[in-house]
């Protein structure tokens, strides 16, 4: 798959406070909220089960697992960082359409989902929720 | 432009208090958006310019922070922190028992000087479950959470339009994404935007 332009947002992982408190290490049982890592639609058929981002029209979505490292840029800040897999997600299908933009740089359906600490390494402020990103194999 | 030493010995001087808000602004952006990594960290491991965990300890502007993962983090706040707590705030916001996350530059004693700190910031994927005058309940991988509605703050963003105050278009059983502020000890959050189609 070559790389793609989608939308991202972020989710806690590792029980930590709040509503995270039951959030667990994800699907890798790896994950935490300041580690450098991602959830991706596709690492087995269970998960593609839960996320099917071809309800939404994505084709080809590559197969990847716990470890496997992406590489994404940010378009609104010119960021770059890599993270690797470390759970199943996010719910594509739930989403299916749906817009982000910063600048002239629109994107839509989410692919990936990043922890706390990716997303704001990419200079994206947590309170934003969303932002069009640009993922390719690291 | 900005380079990352310029960044880190601002920060560093600004921890100390030798510096102010004049110069940083002079520096570039003070919005959470200009938070950065001082150093690349490795894809899956901790990332030393971060930090997570709930405040257990203040003094003055630092902050005491037990981390989820076990670890220790003592933050400094500074006049060019930015701070969200359920909106834009100041730093006095920061409080005991409040969870939060931190990004900005770990200093060679160990303290992140903070560029920008979350407090209490949830990022929840749900299903809407009752909608009510003053709020809506929502369920999150079975477990109840309420949603409080700030008059003001609380907007709506319905399949990627920009965001407005009008919540009449939500509707029970859609699923939806909350940015909010949770209320420490409680299944409560304030909405701050909610993300949903229509």
């Amino acid at each position: 798959m070559a790389g793609i332009t989608a939308e991202a947002s972020w989710f806690c992982c590792g029980n930590a406070w709040g509503p995270c408190g039951s959030a667990g290490h994800g699907a890798c049982g790896t994950c935490n909220s300041g580690s450098m890592q991602h959830a991706w639609p596709n690492t087995s058929d269970a998960c593609y089960a839960i996320t099917r981002p071809d309800s939404c029209g994505i084709t080809g979505m590559s197969r990847r697992t716990c470890g496997f490292r992406h590489a994404t840029t940010s378009p609104c800040t010119g960021k770059r960082i890599v993270t690797s897999i470390a759970d199943c997600g996010p719910q594509t299908d739930l989403f299916c359409g749906e817009r982000s933009c910063c600048g002239g740089n629109c994107a839509s359906n989410r692919v990936i989902d990043f922890t706390p600490a990716a997303f704001s390494a990419l200079g994206l402020s947590l309170s934003s929720g969303l932002s069009p990103v640009s993922i390719d194999v690291a | 432009m900005t380079t990352t030493m310029d960044r880190r010995s601002l920060l560093s001087r600004a921890a100390l208090g030798a510096t102010g808000l004049v110069a940083a602004t002079a520096m570039g952006s003070l919005a959470p958006e200009a938070a950065f990594a001082a150093q690349t960290p490795d894809a899956g491991q901790p990332d030393p310019n971060f930090a997570e965990g709930v405040i257990t300890g203040r003094n003055q502007d630092l902050l005491q922070v037990q981390g989820s993962d076990g670890r220790l983090h003592r933050i400094q706040l500074t006049g060019v922190t930015s701070v969200w707590k359920l909106r834009p705030t100041t730093i006095d916001q920061a409080r005991i028992g409040d969870g939060l996350y931190a990004r900005g530059v770990l200093l060679p004693d160990g303290i992140l000087a903070a560029e920008a700190i979350w407090v209490n910031i949830v990022n929840l994927t749900v299903a809407i479950t009752a909608i009510g005058r003053n709020g809506v309940q929502f369920d999150h991988h079975g477990q109840k959470v309420v949603g409080h509605v700030q008059s003001g703050t609380t907007a709506a963003v319905y399949n990627g339009t920009p965001a407005v105050s009008d919540l009449s278009m939500l509707t029970v059983g859609r699923h939806a994404q909350v940015i909010g502020a949770w209320r420490p000890g409680t299944n409560e959050i304030d909405i701050a935007t909610i993300y949903t189609s229509n």
